[in-house]
């Protein structure tokens, strides 16, 4: 004790030192984990920010692909394929000059079968990687394995 | 040693961080619990969490061949957010719109300088000023927004701060009016309306959802995709409905017909293999066509009458001697008369007080009943109905051939007819002599269709349908044939079909097509009024079916009031020829004689 006091009295900083040094442990721990924090909330906030950009990028495509289908529908229409067909020389053929052959085992095509509606693509809730949406509570957990 | 410097460094280094504490500790208190706490909630509140509506995409519909009829092409709304507005971007935003848009610059203006803050409205959308002072949501195309869109990125441009363009889905139609009956359409609500569109716009339509998306911090998930509506694939054949629209748009010029429709139907399956009526309906420019209730009032004018949408399942008419073939049927089936049954016409005959006459006012003698439909005597039907079958016996077949009730086609629309049985208190005896030849009786093409199509179909009558396959999100439905009954038996049928077959080609000439054996029946009908039949003016018609060995399409000509001919043998037989000449070349059925010889291996 006598030792002790006689050390405070001439180096009294150590003292002073390890109390600060004792109180800002914790601050820096809790910075450092208060960092941690913020840096996957900010990768979390970038990873958002990166699939609000790909859905409107997905709508954007969307949207195109559906004014090239109708564009093509347009310019596939019976009138115009028949004027098309007219300016190119061709005329509709008379029954007597078809000539009609009987093919054995002849298969039909099969019927058109129209696409599934896109939207239903990506039924229900949305899959992400359990790295993006999990809190850090739970990743200690996964880590410590409990 | 002097430790002052670095005490006092330490202890300004403690007053520092404490007064970075106790900043930050004040501000959360101020947050939580000043006086703006109220704002900043309500902050949190639009800001943390936004609930947006997914409007699902509307089905899309197709013919059997896979061409698309109905599509969905994005149109763009102007939003303006009015607190970003600048004086210059008011100006250079209406100066833009006026120039690409051809609207009044003053009344662009007018909307972007008012003070629509004060209103608490933070954000608007752009009118334009249409008819009788309303306004509508401007919007404009993909190419258009591509302008704009470059405008708004280029700080060059003119600026155009504070504006957006806010997509929204629009219906399209790239066929244009062909089949624009059969289809319907889709208002600016995205309701459907009519045809298909109609009649189907709680399947196409879709789902909407809400989600709820947090923005503080923002979630990094993705969205859900609503249930989408159904795509439906027609059973309509785009070349052949686009050969039977010009067909029948040459006949009504050439005839100086007012209306006139044509249906094809595979009698087999109940199959619509074209639909067409006249006048067109253009579902990309629908506004005419609308309902009264949602038109605006100064567009419908006092003495305009309401469009018929679809009179091929909505338009009722009296069918005149095609209703002939019914009434033969029920007499042959009922076994009351037979083809070679021998009718002496005196040119008139009384029933229920009411002398019925021939079409052209003569006697026509013996004449048995293969006679009578080649003659199209009214006389010897009336004589049929009222002496041979009966009230009891004739009404029950009209009601099995689904007279007086609907198809149950899968249009929007459809309505009954009109049928008078005894039962009815304002049926007379009279009614059964009339009935018989099409007269006091009324039904919808549709109607004819589907009870012709018994005849052709060896007896069995099938539901007349317009969807071959709904595509949903969980797979390919076929919808099945569905029989709505046997009016007439096999024999009945086939021998009424041989019947017409001779009968057609002594009746008229106009409707024979070489090489194939055809059944059919003309038909010419007056218009009831208010004061009687219309002496000026006729509905003339014609059904027929072919090829008699295994008939694989009916196809139904009905014009209305032709100015050139009233009847049905003169103008509407014509059509039927031309339209079948090209229809057994689209369907690929071989001539009569080609088929006979693979059959007997020559």
């Amino acid at each position: 004790m006598r030792h002790r006091f006689q050390a405070f009295k001439q180096a009294p900083w150590r003292v002073q030192v390890r109390l600060t040094s004792g109180s800002m442990l914790p601050l820096i721990a809790l910075l450092i984990v208060g960092g941690m924090y913020l840096a996957v909330n900010a990768r979390h906030a970038r990873a958002g920010r990166q699939v609000l950009n790909l859905q409107g990028q997905q709508a954007d495509l969307v949207r195109y692909n559906a004014e090239l289908g109708a564009t093509l529908a347009e310019l596939t229409s019976p009138e115009r394929m028949y004027q098309r067909a007219l300016d190119l020389g061709f005329r509709p053929a008379y029954a007597s000059e078809i000539e009609y052959i009987l093919i054995e085992d002849y298969v039909e095509p099969p019927p058109f079968i129209a696409p599934r509606p896109p939207a239903s693509a990506n039924p229900g809730e949305g899959t992400l990687s359990p790295a993006y949406t999990e809190t850090l509570g739970e990743w200690l957990l996964r880590w410590l394995g409990w | 040693m002097d430790q002052g410097p670095s005490r006092r460094r330490i202890r300004m280094l403690l007053i520092f961080v404490a007064i970075v504490v106790i900043a930050m500790v004040v501000q959360l208190i101020r947050v939580q619990f000043g006086p703006y706490a109220p704002a900043f909630a309500a902050i949190e509140e639009i800001v943390a969490e936004q609930v947006d509506k997914v409007e699902p995409t509307r089905g899309l519909i197709y013919d059997r061949d896979g061409r698309v009829l109905a599509s969905n092409v994005p149109l763009y709304y102007l939003e303006v957010e009015v607190r970003q507005l600048t004086e210059v971007s008011k100006k250079q935003i209406a100066a833009v719109l006026s120039q690409i848009l051809i609207l009044p610059f003053d009344d662009l203006y007018g909307q972007l300088s008012y003070e629509w803050v004060d209103e608490g409205q933070l954000r608007i959308r752009l009118t334009r000023e249409i008819s009788g002072g309303n306004r509508w949501p401007i919007t404009v195309d993909q190419t258009v927004a591509d302008v704009l869109k470059g405008f708004l990125a280029d700080p060059e441009a003119p600026d155009l701060s504070g504006m957006s363009l806010v997509p929204a889905p629009s219906r399209t139609y790239p066929a244009g009016s062909l089949a624009g009956h059969v289809i319907g359409f889709v208002n600016q609500k995205g309701k459907g309306y009519f045809g298909i569109e109609g009649y189907y716009d709680d399947w196409l339509v879709g789902r909407s959802i809400t989600i709820e998306r947090g923005y503080i911090p923002l979630e990094a998930r993705l969205r859900p995709d609503p249930p989408a509506g159904v795509n439906l694939v027609l059973t309509i054949d785009l070349d052949i409905q686009q050969m039977v629209e010009d067909i029948l748009e040459e006949a009504i010029e050439g005839d100086k017909a007012e209306s006139g429709q044509v249906i094809v139907m595979d009698p087999r399956n109940g199959e619509i293999l074209a639909m067409a009526i006249w006048p067109p309906l253009d579902p990309n420019n629908y506004e005419p066509w609308l309902p009264p209730e949602e038109r605006l009032e100064e567009e419908v004018s006092e003495d305009e009458e309401e469009p018929v949408i679809n009179p091929a399942v909505a338009g009722q008419y009296e069918p005149g001697s095609t209703f002939k073939v019914v009434t033969m049927a029920a007499a042959l089936d009922a076994g009351v008369v037979t083809p070679d049954e021998e009718f002496i016409d005196t040119g008139h005959i009384e029933v229920g007080g009411h002398t019925i006459r021939n079409w052209d006012g003569s006697a026509w003698g013996p004449q048995t009943m293969l006679g009578c439909l080649e003659h199209s005597l009214n006389v010897c039907l009336a004589y049929v109905s009222s002496e041979k079958l009966g009230a009891s016996l004739f009404y029950e077949y009209l009601r099995a051939f689904g007279i007086g009730k609907v198809t149950g086609i899968d249009l929007a629309g459809e309505v009954s007819g009109q049928l008078r049985t005894p039962r009815h208190p304002d049926w007379t005896e009279s009614d059964l002599g009339t009935n018989s030849f099409g007269q006091g009786v009324s039904v919808t093409p549709i109607q004819l269709v589907s009870a012709v199509g018994a005849i052709a179909n060896h007896g069995v009558m099938v539901q007349p349908h317009v969807v071959l396959e709904v595509v949903g999100p969980d797979g390919v439905y076929w919808p099945k044939t569905t029989v709505l009954g046997q009016p007439v038996s096999r024999e009945t049928a086939e021998t009424l079909t041989e019947m017409l077959s001779q009968s057609l080609s002594g009746e008229t000439n106009f409707a024979h097509v070489v090489g194939y054996q055809l059944a059919g029946k003309t038909g010419t009908a007056q218009i009831p009024g208010e004061f009687g039949y219309d002496p000026r003016w006729t509905v003339a018609s014609f059904v027929g079916w072919g090829p008699v060995r295994e008939p694989e399409f009916l196809v139904f000509v009905r014009l209305d009031k032709p100015e050139t001919s009233p009847w049905g043998s003169v103008v509407a037989a014509p059509v039927f020829r031309e339209i079948v000449e090209r229809l057994v070349i689209m369907l690929e059925i071989p001539p009569d004689a080609v088929y006979e010889g693979w059959n007997t291996g020559d």
